[in-house]
C-alpha cells in the first residue's frame, strides 16, 4: 500500500480554492452574467439607428428618464420578490400576492376616500323580517398613515391566516394560497362595486379615481394646505404676496434656473427649427442628384451651407415664474405619503440638469424629477432582507426550515412560526407594492397585480432561489428582479423585433436558472 | 476501560411502554455509568427504538423509572430531556445538508450580539467553536463554511456528535450511527466513539445491529427481545457466542439451527 495515501485525511478532499473559483462558485454568478448582457442589450439597442457606442449606458434606455422608469419596474417586482423569494426559501410558495396587491391598493384607497367603518348587521323584525345595519364607528378624513396602518391590519391578518392554515393543516401551500388568489381577488371586486356605488349607476365601478394628490399637499405660506397644482394656479395677485416673504437669494437662485431653462428650451427650438428647415432641402437634394440636374444640387447645396434660422429668443423670467417654480420647492406636508410615491435624489437629478445638462430633453427642460421613492424603499426592505437571512438567527432559521424541516425541528427551531412569519412578510410585501402605487397615481384598480405573484416567483428562480427551499441568497433576488426588470425594457428596444419576445427570453432563462439551480443544490448535497 | 463502580449516569427501573393493547416495553431495566460504552442490541422489533423514545422524551413511558445522576426525572418534550443531559444522535442526524458546518453545529442554538431571533449572528466565535469542538473528536475541519452536503457520512456523525456534546449532553444515545455508511467510515465513528469514551464523564448507549462493532467498542451490553431484557453484562462476562445467540433472539436462534439442519 502506498504510504502516502494513508496519510490523507478525509479533510484534504475538500481542495481549498483560489478566489477566482471561489467566486465562480458563487450561486449568484450566473443570473449576474444574464443581467450585465441585459444592460449591454438594453444600452446598445436604444442607441438611434445607424449610431454606433462603445459605452454600454450610451443608448435612451439609460438616459435621465430611462433610469426613471427601468428603476420603478425593478424595484416594484424587487420588493414582491423578496417577499416571495424568502418565502420559497423557508419551503413554501405564495400565490396570492398579486390579489392581495389589488386587494391593499383598493383597501387603502377606499379608506383615504369614504373612511373607515365598522357595520353590524342585524335582523329587524318591526315592518316585517329584514336586514339591518347598526354602525359602530365611522372616522373620515383618515389621514395616510392611518389608511396604511387600516389595510396592514387586514393584509398582515390574512397572510397570517394563509400561513396558519398551511401549517396547522399540513396542506401544500400551493394550493391554499391559490384559493387566497381567488378569494382577495373576488372580495376586492365584490366591495369595490358595493362601495363604490353611484345613484345614478347600477352597479358600481371597480376603481378608485378622485382621490386627492396627497403627497403633492403643501402648506401654502397665507393660503394653508393645497395641493401644488392648485397653488400654482392661484390669480398672479396671491402668487405675488407668497413670493414676497422669499429671502431674495433663494429669488436669485429660482431666478437663475428659471433662466437656464429658458435659455436651453430656446436653444432646442432653434435647433428643431433648424431641423426642420433643413430636411425638406435634404430631400430635394436627393431627388436632383438623382434626376441628374447638377446645377440644381448645387444650388441646394449652397443652401443648406448657407441656411440659418433665427435664434429663438429666450424666455423673460417674470415674477409669477418665480413664485411657480418657488411653490416646486415646497416640501410635502403629507410626509408619509410623499414617502411611498413621492420622488426620492431630486437634488441630485436637478444637479444634473443644471449646471451638469445631462437630464435634459429634446425641448430643453429638465427630463427625470428624480427616482420613484420606491426605489428606497426596496433598498431599504433589501438591506434588511439581507441582514436577517444572512447574519441572524433567523435567517439560519429560514435555511434550516426550507432545507430539512425535520432536522430544523428536532433541533428546535420554531419552524411553524418561522412559515407564518414569512407568510405575514409576503403580505406585507404586496401591501408595500400597492401602497406605492396608490401614492404614486393616486387611484386604485381591483385588477391591480394581476399576475405579480409569478413575475415575483419568476424573478426569486431567476436568482438562484431553489423551489424546494434552503438555497438562495437576497443578492440573488435583487439579481433576478433586475433581470426581469431589464428584459422587459430591453426587448421593447430592440428594432423590428416583436416585444412580447421577452416573454420568450424571461420563459428560457426561467427553465435554464432552474436547471442551473437544481444541480448547484445537488452538488451541495453531494448527489453529484 | 473505565468499568467503574460509581453511581450510574441514568438508571430506568422497570419502564413499561404499551401502545394500546401493544406491549412495546415490558418492565426494562438498563444502567449506563459515566466513561461507559453500552452497546443495546437486538432485533428488529425487540423495542430498542421505543426504549431510546422514552429516553430522549419522545415518548412517555407507561409504568417505570428514570433516574439521572440519581435523580428521578420525567420528560414531556425532547427539550426536556436535552435539558437533563441527554442528547440523542439520530440515524438521519438532523442536519441540513445546504448549509455550512457551523450553522449546523449550531442550529436552533446560535449564538447573538443581542438576544432575539435577530440578534446577529457571532460569525467568527461560532466557526472557532465549531472547528474546536470537532478537532477534539478527532476529526479536522478544512473549512466550516462549507456545506455539510460536501462532507463524508462519517465527518456528518461527527458533527451531530460533536453538537451533543457541546450542548451539555451526559448521555449520548446513538441510533444505529455506523449503518449506511462505507467501511472506512464506520471506523471512523468508532474512533470518535472510542474518544469520546475517553473523556471518561460521558455515557455512550449505543444501538447497533453490528456485532463486530459492538464487541470492538462496548463495555457493557444489554439485548433485547420482544420488549423485554434477556441478557446484560460487561464485555469479560460474555462470550463471543453469547452475543450472537441473544442479539438473534436467545433460544429462537438455536431452534431455527436445529430445524435448519433437518
Amino acid at each position: 500500500m502506498n504510504q502516502s495515501a494513508s496519510t490523507r485525511k478525509e479533510s484534504d478532499r475538500l481542495a481549498s480554492k483560489s478566489w477566482l473559483k471561489s467566486l465562480f462558485a458563487r450561486p449568484e454568478i450566473g443570473p449576474i452574467g444574464v443581467m450585465l448582457l441585459l444592460f449591454g442589450m438594453l444600452g446598445y439597442f436604444s442607441i438611434p439607428a445607424g449610431e454606433f457606442s462603445l459605452n454600454p449606458f450610451a443608448g435612451e434606455g439609460f438616459n435621465a428618464l430611462g433610469i426613471r422608469n427601468n428603476l420603478r419596474v425593478i424595484a416594484q417586482l424587487g420588493i414582491i420578490a423578496l417577499g416571495a423569494g424568502l418565502l420559497i426559501i423557508a419551503g413554501e410558495f405564495d400565490l396570492s400576492i398579486g390579489s392581495m396587491i389589488g386587494f391593499a391598493g383598493a383597501c387603502m384607497a377606499m379608506v383615504l376616500r369614504w373612511g373607515f367603518a365598522i357595520v353590524i348587521p342585524y335582523i329587524s323584525f318591526e315592518g316585517g323580517m329584514h336586514v339591518e345595519f347598526f354602525t359602530l364607528i365611522h372616522i373620515t378624513d383618515i389621514s395616510p398613515i392611518g389608511a396604511i396602518t387600516i389595510t396592514m391590519c387586514f393584509t398582515l391578518f390574512f397572510g397570517w391566516l394563509q400561513g396558519y392554515i398551511v401549517v396547522r393543516s399540513g396542506l401544500p401551500s400551493f394550493i391554499v394560497t391559490l384559493g387566497g388568489l381567488f378569494f382577495l381577488r373576488g372580495l376586492t371586486e365584490v366591495s369595490l362595486r358595493a362601495f363604490n356605488h353611484r345613484p345614478d349607476q347600477t352597479k358600481g365601478a371597480t376603481t378608485v379615481t378622485e382621490l386627492p394628490d396627497i403627497k403633492n399637499i403643501i402648506d401654502v405660506p397665507g393660503h394653508g394646505e393645497m395641493e401644488r397644482d392648485a397653488a400654482k394656479a392661484l390669480s398672479e395677485a396671491d402668487l405675488m404676496a407668497i413670493l414676497k416673504d422669499v429671502p431674495a437669494d433663494t429669488i436669485a437662485s429660482l431666478t437663475e434656473r428659471l433662466q437656464y431653462t429658458a435659455q436651453r428650451v430656446a436653444d432646442a427650438k432653434t435647433q428643431i427649427m433648424a431641423a426642420k428647415g433643413v430636411k425638406p432641402l435634404e430631400r430635394a437634394l436627393e431627388n436632383a442628384i438623382e434626376s441628374g440636374n447638377t446645377v440644381m444640387a448645387d444650388t441646394i447645396r449652397n443652401k443648406i451651407e448657407t441656411f440659418v434660422v433665427t435664434p429663438t429668443v429666450p424666455k423673460e423670467i417674470t415674477d409669477i415664474d418665480v413664485a411657480r417654480a418657488y411653490i416646486d420647492t415646497i416640501g410635502s406636508a403629507r410626509p408619509v405619503a410623499n414617502f411611498f410615491g413621492g420622488d426620492i435624489l431630486q437634488p441630485i437629478f436637478d444637479f444634473l440638469y443644471f449646471p451638469v445638462d445631462w437630464n435634459t430633453n429634446n425641448f430643453g427642460n429638465q427630463f427625470a424629477p428624480g427616482l420613484y421613492s420606491c426605489v428606497m424603499i426596496w433598498v431599504i426592505l433589501a438591506l434588511l432582507c439581507y441582514v436577517v437571512l444572512s447574519r441572524t438567527q433567523a435567517g439560519n432559521w429560514i435555511y434550516s426550515t426550507g432545507g430539512n424541516l425535520q432536522a430544523a425541528k428536532a433541533n428546535g427551531v420554531p419552524t411553524d412560526r418561522v412559515k407564518i412569519s414569512l407568510f405575514v412578510f409576503s403580505a406585507f410585501c404586496a401591501t408595500i407594492f400597492a401602497t406605492c402605487q396608490v401614492f404614486e397615481v393616486n387611484t386604485a384598480d381591483a385588477a391591480k397585480g394581476n399576475l405579480k405573484e409569478l413575475e415575483a416567483i419568476a424573478a426569486a428562480v431567476i436568482g438562484g432561489i431553489v423551489m424546494t427551499g434552503g438555497f438562495g441568497t437576497v443578492v440573488g433576488i435583487i439579481v433576478g428582479a433586475f433581470i426581469f426588470g431589464l428584459a422587459k425594457e430591453a426587448f421593447f428596444y430592440i428594432p423590428g423585433i416583436d416585444g412580447s419576445f421577452y416573454r420568450v427570453f424571461l420563459g428560457l432563462v426561467i427553465i435554464a436558472s432552474a436547471l442551473l439551480n437544481e444541480n448547484i443544490r445537488k452538488r451541495i448535497m453531494g448527489a453529484l | 476501560m473505565a468499568a467503574n463502580t460509581t453511581e450510574p449516569l441514568i438508571e430506568t427501573k422497570g419502564l413499561v411502554k404499551n401502545f394500546g393493547s401493544f406491549t412495546a416495553l415490558n418492565g426494562v431495566d438498563l444502567q449506563v455509568f459515566p466513561g461507559e460504552v453500552h452497546a443495546l442490541l437486538g432485533d428488529n422489533g425487540a423495542g430498542k427504538s421505543t426504549l431510546i423514545k422514552i429516553l430522549s422524551g419522545v415518548f412517555k413511558p407507561t409504568e417505570g423509572e428514570i433516574f439521572v445522576e440519581g435523580e428521578k426525572v420525567s420528560f414531556t418534550s425532547p427539550r426536556d430531556a436535552t435539558g437533563a443531559g441527554i442528547g440523542t444522535v439520530y440515524q438521519d442526524l438532523a442536519l441540513n445538508a445546504l448549509t455550512s458546518v457551523t450553522r449546523n453545529f449550531f442550529l436552533g442554538r446560535e449564538m447573538t450580539h443581542f438576544p432575539g431571533p435577530f440578534g446577529i449572528l457571532k460569525t467568527a466565535e461560532m466557526d472557532r467553536i465549531a472547528t474546536e469542538e470537532m478537532a477534539k473528536i478527532g476529526i479536522n475541519v478544512a473549512d466550516p463554511n462549507q456545506p455539510v452536503g460536501t462532507m463524508s457520512g462519517g465527518q456528518r456523525q461527527t458533527l451531530a456528535i460533536a453538537r451533543a456534546i457541546y450542548f451539555g449532553a451526559k448521555v449520548l444515545i446513538l441510533d444505529e450511527p455506523t449503518s449506511a455508511l462505507g467501511q472506512k467510515q464506520q471506523m471512523e465513528v468508532l474512533k470518535t466513539i472510542r474518544k469520546v469514551q475517553q473523556f471518561g464523564d460521558i455515557a455512550i448507549i449505543l444501538i447497533t445491529h453490528n456485532e463486530i462493532h459492538a464487541r470492538l467498542i462496548a463495555d457493557r451490553f444489554t439485548f433485547l427481545s420482544l420488549g423485554e431484557v434477556i441478557g446484560q453484562g460487561t464485555s469479560k462476562d460474555l462470550e463471543g457466542d453469547d452475543i450472537k445467540r441473544l442479539m438473534a433472539g436467545g433460544a429462537e436462534i438455536g431452534d431455527l439451527a436445529k430445524e435448519l439442519a433437518v
